[in-house]
């Protein structure tokens, strides 16, 4: 039995996975145990998680595996800062610790949190991210495709897995980065990088593409065969701490946007313009990919591979036969890929596509979950009022009825998603055919108000009926258009005439699951398969018999800047902070009104940092 | 964060979460646990009937004997089964617990069980949790909070007054308990240990070493309220049992090592008035019986509690008393 641990830690996103004879037993980010969104500290709670899942002792362990190689990420950080020197002091202040100081001393760091020596491996970023790519895919050939900012020096690679095997084909350098390129139009419009590049694409809808132009012309010059170089000129991340300068500022009509401060037409039209380049350069690797990897299929990895409306094109276009998107894309995946590589490729463990042409991502449930018994000690110890509901069919019954009546639910079911989404493990779910729930849900429970429509998921057997959507997107990965007998014109022409509101357009119904419908008439979509996450599924089945309606509005469960939750004392008290009216934990129903009064100062707002 | 392990109980004051597995992180390396639909860190399920080939020992204890640090399989009460061949442990340790609330574990879930031996592992410092009505717990959320716990009173006449049954649920701030309610603070001069703790374990055992620090000072009168109550709970529990029993003073590191004098505790379980069927066994000559030098590595380097050395330590010495008796099929000597 060949069991290795994988580990992603010090950038960003923090994670640990742990692979036995190739399948995967468990994964989770860290951020889900600290409680601190994005943290890149050493994974030490997802890997005791991990041990945990397994039940296996440090010394089980063949080995763990570092999702990078820090010498080498240490060699292009030297030499990018050398090469724009004395510039980039700063950079190199901030930066030069951490890569000398922390990733170096990665095996010391295993060794204190395991008491233990255990062999230490490192593996390449974009090896990890193809190999988390491709190894869970149902595909036994396929072509993979890494994009993400940078790790060492690759920003973009494209690598053919085939069995056991997988192989680099090619790569692009930093600089030249796709995410990098996307990541400073996050900053400039305002919004967090590294995180914030959701909201990016949400924006993209409302504006016009009228600075693709300048940004093909003096930005990213794109080869046919889809590599693509950029003009450094106009950006910040070689020699300062800040991704854009004023040359970029210059370009595109004035400093940038204040975070917090008002979105403006300009910031919609940046968005826009953006997304149609990034869709162009996504499609031109993938058409060279096609032709130079002799593969039928694609995966995708790397946080540019999160884009689903890039995606959703990607797919459309029919370059490839078959596309899988690795759930967890961005770093965390990392440590999933490096345990995957190492399982298969220093190990020698032969890797098994499943039968039924499914995935072994196993729906992303990797994460921990809590047993009726934990949910009732922690409900108990406390002394808070719930009711125990053991038949599923009868539960699935009492929260649908909730939603039909507008209610919200926060619902902790089984193992916790690893990845960026939630999937129905750890949600908020809601009423999609109501116009006012988006609102609702926005004030009430995000306390936020986003131009952004919530997502649906909808019953994988009727995922067709609602949208224009041939294949299955378990992950919500994938963005696709409503069905055109399900839309409703609604009224532009104030925006269209110059007003910015973007929530006077948002609160128009424009279709009949208007929560979920976002301005162009997509949705980024999950379908929900039984066998995946059974209990999700009956409260789709059972919503769809009292309503008519086969999908529900999906949210993470947590309030903007906080992660998403993960034990029932995670969920009990991010219920009690937003105005959920139903939370349930596993067998137990817990009515808000029904409830303690909890915290009455909302100081803990200040706990969360804004995208 | 980690998962919980325990739940309220209304009469042990808490138990562990039935059906759970963990993994606990900890300066060892970390270490795995099952509990068993009891609500117990036991590898068995507890049936009830007994196999007619199984020599059954139930286990009562603290932390020691739960195995707080160590995996299942390393502690003391596992190591005993791999010992003694034919011999099933089953481990009502309880972390947290007094020798109170074990004994209330036995009368609630070990009196109708068979078996052949009941093994009774007194962390010496239990002396200090019988007393006391409230014990310190750290929340979920990180808080430090005063607990309730069950408690008998020994009243003028020598009998035994069961209080806090059922126990409040309701957490207390240290600072709101009233004189008379007695807080456990985990053992003398709780501020100048914390400061120690802060310095380091060197400088901690260094000066308990140079001061010959007592850590239970309580053993010292053969006819003090402390002694008197722990004798009394083990007089009531030993005088209820129906098959042949082992009381087992386990010691601190403090005696361990030799940096205290054992000779109170020591005096007072030789003392301890007992029914023929019961064996009060010393296990410290065992682990005198290392080198000084050794003897640090049966506790972990910041928490006391044993290290798998230490619990195999206890388990030899252990089985050399019930060894005999499972080959007698529990007649005493």
């Amino acid at each position: 039995m060949t069991t290795v641990l994988g580990i992603a830690c010090f950038y960003h996103d923090a994670a640990a996975a742990l692979v036995r004879d190739g399948d995967i037993v468990a994964a989770a980010q860290e951020e889900r145990f600290s409680r601190k969104k994005h943290d890149p500290r050493f994974p030490r709670h997802a890997i005791n998680y991990c041990l945990e899942e397994a039940f296996v002792e440090p010394d089980a362990l063949d080995a763990v595996v570092f999702y990078d190689d820090p010498v080498l990420s240490f060699d292009r950080v030297v030499k990018s800062l050398l090469a724009v020197a004395p510039r980039g002091e700063d950079v190199w202040a901030k930066a030069g610790p951490s890569f000398l100081g922390v990733k170096l001393f990665a095996a010391r760091y295993v060794r204190d949190l395991l008491g233990q020596d255990v062999p230490v491996l490192f593996t390449r970023h974009h090896l990890s991210h193809a190999a988390s790519a491709f190894y869970p895919s149902p595909f036994e050939r396929a072509a993979v495709l890494t994009l993400d900012g940078v790790g060492e020096w690759a920003t973009t690679s494209l690598a053919l897995g085939d069995g056991s095997a997988l192989r680099t084909l090619a790569e692009i350098h930093f600089p030249h980065s796709l995410g990098l390129l996307y990541s400073a139009f996050t900053y400039f419009c305002g919004f967090k990088v590294n995180s914030g590049e959701y909201k990016l694409m949400g924006l993209a809808p409302y504006g016009e593409p009228r600075f693709a132009d300048r940004i093909r012309e003096n930005l990213i010059h794109v080869r046919p065969d889809g590599s693509f170089r950029l003009d450094m000129d106009y950006f910040g991340f070689l020699d300062s701490p800040v991704v854009t300068n004023e040359r970029f500022a210059a370009l595109f009509e004035g400093p940038p946007r204040a975070p917090e401060s008002k979105i403006t037409r300009r910031e919609m039209d940046l968005a826009a313009s953006i997304q149609i380049v990034t869709e162009e350069v996504v499609l031109a690797l993938a058409r060279h990919a096609r032709s130079v990897a002799d593969a039928p299929d694609l995966c995708l990895a790397g946080g540019v591979a999160l884009n689903c409306v890039a995606n959703g094109v990607l797919l459309r276009e029919k370059v490839f036969d078959r596309i899988w998107i690795q759930p967890a894309a961005g770093d965390a995946g990392g440590a999933l890929g490096a345990a995957l590589a190492a399982s298969h490729l220093h190990f020698g463990v032969p890797r098994r596509v499943r039968e039924d042409g499914r995935d072994a991502q196993r729906g992303s449930y990797l994460g921990p979950a809590y047993s009726g018994e934990e949910v009732r000690a922690f409900l108990d110890w406390h002394d808070l009022p719930y009711e125990v509901v053991s038949d599923r069919g009868a539960r699935a019954e009492r929260i649908a009825a909730a939603l039909d009546e507008g209610k919200v639910v926060g619902l902790l079911s089984g193992r916790m998603e690893f990845g960026p989404r939630a999937l129905g493990g750890r949600s908020v779910l809601g009423d999609p055919r109501s116009a006012e729930t988006q609102t609702l849900m926005n004030l009430k429970i995000k306390y936020r108000e986003s131009f952004r429509p919530f997502a649906p998921s909808v019953l994988a057997e009727r995922a067709s009926r609602y949208f224009d959507l041939d294949v299955e997107s378990p992950y919500m990965l994938l963005v696709a258009p409503v069905r055109e007998e399900r839309r409703r014109p609604f009224d532009r022409s104030a925006f269209d005439a110059g007003d910015d509101d973007m929530l006077a357009m948002v609160r128009q119904a424009r279709s009949d699951v208007p929560a979920v419908t976002h301005l162009d008439y997509s949705a980024r979509v999950q379908t929900v398969r039984e066998d995946d996450q059974p209990e999700y599924h009956a409260i789709l089945e059972a919503f769809e018999r009292r309503t008519g309606c086969a999908a529900v509005v999906n949210t993470s469960f947590n309030v903007r800047g906080e992660p998403i939750v993960c034990s029932p004392q995670d969920a009990y008290r991010c219920f009690m902070r937003t105005e959920m009216d139903l939370l349930v934990l596993e067998d137990c129903l817990l009515w808000k009104e029904k409830q303690p009064e909890s915290e009455s100062d909302d100081s803990w707002r200040q706990e969360y940092e804004l995208d | 964060m980690a998962r919980s392990l325990f739940r309220y109980h209304a009469t042990l004051g808490h138990q562990f979460i039935p059906g759970i597995r963990a993994r606990v992180l900890h300066e060892g390396g970390g270490y795995l646990l099952r509990t068993n639909a009891a609500g117990f860190r036991c590898g068995h399920e507890f049936r009830p009937e007994r196999r007619a080939d199984t020599f059954r020992i139930l286990l009562f204890g603290d932390s020691y004997t739960a195995g707080d640090g160590v995996s299942d399989g390393q502690r003391y009460g596992d190591v005993l089964e791999t010992l003694l061949p034919g011999v099933e442990v089953f481990n009502f340790g309880l972390s947290g617990t007094g020798t109170d609330q074990q004994y209330l574990a036995w009368r609630e879930y070990g009196a109708a069980i068979e078996h052949d031996l009941v093994v009774i592992g007194v962390l010496v410092e239990n002396i200090r949790r019988v007393v006391s009505h409230y014990r310190p717990f750290r929340t979920h959320e990180g808080d430090d909070v005063a607990l309730a716990k069950p408690y008998f009173s020994l009243e003028p006449g020598g009998a035994l007054s069961l209080h806090h049954v059922p126990v409040p649920r309701e957490p207390r701030d240290e600072g709101d308990l009233a004189s008379n309610e007695a807080f456990d603070r985990g053992g003398r001069l709780p501020a100048l240990r914390i400061a120690l703790n802060r310095l380091g374990p060197g400088v901690k055992d260094a000066l308990q070493r140079l001061t010959r620090y007592q850590p239970l000072p309580e053993y010292d009168r053969a006819d003090g309220a402390e002694w008197g109550l722990l004798e009394a709970i083990l007089r009531r529990w030993l005088s209820e049992l129906q098959a042949p029993a082992i009381v087992c003073p386990i010691p601190l590191y403090q005696y361990v090592e030799e940096t205290a004098s054992p000779a109170g505790y020591l005096a007072r379980f030789r003392s301890l008035h007992a029914p023929p069927s019961v064996v009060v066994h010393d296990p410290l000559p065992a682990f005198h019986a290392h080198r000084r030098a050794e003897r640090r590595r049966f506790r972990f380097e910041h928490d006391c509690h044993l290290t798998p050395a230490g619990h195999r330590v206890l388990a030899e010495s252990l089985a050399t008393a019930i060894g005999p008796l499972v080959a007698r099929g529990g007649e005493p000597a």
